[in-house]
């Protein structure tokens, strides 16, 4: 007799209950989704579905006709479903719907909001840690500008007068990057709207974001793309993950050092590593980075929830995450997730 | 004094100045704003070029006065001030930097630099963190 016996459980509905219900229940080890159904092909949480593996049907009453179904939940919101359950539905199998299921809607749904703020706070408070960083790189052109405009009060000269004020307009501009690229890491995602990230563009942002924690002439950068890597997930989280992971990497090295990003696409998984040639992770440490508040950085440069939240993204996103270390040698964090695009 | 000054080529008048920063933006401001002001300017862009530099079969005394960021790679701003101090402890010494660090300002001043300033800088307070250091250079001179 199987110890822990599954819960067999089939989604009627593919909308943002269905979705949410997938994000939540899909990675649960006592959880097996044997299928999803919605009328309307287009349905978001369908493509997720297929993605995770799970059966997409837009036949009804053959998913509501399993017999080794135990629960359905429905998510339709459509009051005539509830007669083509009864009538087709096995003896044994239990019926979430209604009120009930609004419930569990309300509770996943207040989970992803707390999950997201949680994300979100981890992610605002990692920037002041960039601050050094992001000064040196505004106020290098501030300077020229300053400069440059204190020269303009008395250049009589027309060329370098037009020389120096495009390279003012040019620093302008390179402030100007700085604060959209800031501004849209510290963007909140929505709870539940996921879509395709393209992970190789998102990997490059991130190596942006990243490089105000160091000076970056001193790293060596490889990176080792697939072509076109797509999984379902929000853009904003998986940013997220990646600087992380890229700061903690840089602060490993020290600033110094090499910094490998590599993405693979194969049998459809998408996998993700980041590696670095720094000080590595002591095995007995291992087992605990990934614990809420746990730091081995000094107060007010690190919040403790960095990896924490880097985990729990990952596995939201059906993703699984794992690390090897060797001390003195560096560290490579992996990540492989369901490929979205067509394989 | 100045007669070795001529060896990089030039002709300063005010004293020769050696800039080490990272990024050519900013050694192309402050050596507008210097030469301006008659000195002769050498640039650097990193701690490690401008020990080169230096060590360059050329005669360090010809340094007036250094101005160095702390931001850079390779040899960043503070291992290249304590060599500097070690090395040539008479080049009087002026920070200028991106990023503002009370902590930081503090203990460089104690060890002796003439001012710690921070980008974006006037050009005028620039040129009065020179002359100091330069007032400073001649009284080793004397």
């Amino acid at each position: 007799m199987d110890e822990t016996p599954k819960i067999r459980l089939v989604i009627l509905g593919g909308g943002k209950g269905g979705t949410a219900l997938l994000n939540l229940l899909g990675h649960l080890p006592a959880v097996e989704i044997l299928g999803i159904a919605d009328k309307n092909p287009a349905a978001p949480a369908l493509s997720l579905a297929r993605a995770l593996g799970i059966t997409v049907v837009d036949d009804v009453v053959h998913l509501i006709a399993k017999t080794e179904t135990n629960l359905i939940v429905d998510v339709t919101g459509d009051p005539t479903i509830k007669a083509i359950i009864t009538a087709h539905k096995s003896l044994g199998t239990e019926v979430l719907g209604g009120a009930a299921s609004k419930l569990l809607w309300n509770i996943v749904q207040h989970d992803a909001q707390m999950q997201t703020k949680l994300f979100q706070t981890e992610k605002l408070a990692s920037i002041g840690t960039f601050s050094s960083g992001i000064a040196h790189d505004i106020n290098n052109p501030l300077y020229l500008i300053m400069g440059l405009a204190e020269n303009l009060l008395d250049e009589t000269d027309t060329t370098r007068r037009r020389e120096q004020t495009n390279d003012i307009l040019g620093a302008v501009k390179r402030i100007a990057t700085i604060c959209q690229n800031l501004t849209h890491y510290a963007r909140q995602s929505t709870p539940f709207d996921t879509t395709n990230v393209e992970l190789n563009g998102t990997l490059d942002e991130a190596l942006t974001i990243a490089h105000y924690a160091t000076t970056p002439k001193d790293l060596s950068i490889v990176k080792d793309y697939a072509n076109n890597p797509v999984i379902t997930a929000k853009p904003e989280e998986m940013l997220q993950v990646f600087v992380n992971l890229m700061t903690n990497a840089i602060h490993a090295m020290e600033g110094k050092g090499h910094l490998t990003l590599l993405s693979e696409c194969q049998d459809g998984i998408v996998r993700v590593s980041i590696r670095d040639t720094g000080c590595g992770i002591p095995q007995e440490s291992l087992e605990k980075i990934f614990d809420p508040f746990y730091t081995t950085k000094q107060p007010g440069k690190g919040t403790g929830l960095g990896l924490h939240s880097v985990k729990t993204i990952v596995n939201k996103n059906h993703g699984q995450l794992s690390v090897s270390s060797t001390v003195g040698q560096g560290s490579n964090f992996q990540m492989e997730f369901p490929s979205a695009s067509p394989t | 004094m100045e007669k070795t000054a001529a060896m990089f080529g030039g002709n300063a008048t005010e004293g020769c100045v050696l800039i080490v920063d990272d990024e050519p933006d900013v050694r192309k401001v402050i050596r507008m704003t210097l030469e301006k002001a008659g000195y002769q300017v050498i640039e650097a862009e990193d701690g490690e070029k401008a020990i080169e530099k230096i060590n360059e079969g050329e005669n360090p005394l010809i340094l007036d006065v250094m101005i160095t960021d702390i931001r850079m790679p390779k040899i960043n701003g503070v291992e290249a001030i304590d060599y500097f101090q070690k090395e040539y402890p008479r080049v009087p010494l002026i920070v200028l930097t991106g990023f503002p660090d009370t902590e930081l300002a503090t203990s460089l001043l104690r060890k002796g630099i003439v001012d710690y300033l921070v980008k974006p800088v006037e050009g005028e307070k620039l040129k009065a963190a020179v002359a100091k250091g330069m007032e400073r250079r001649e009284i080793h001179h004397l």
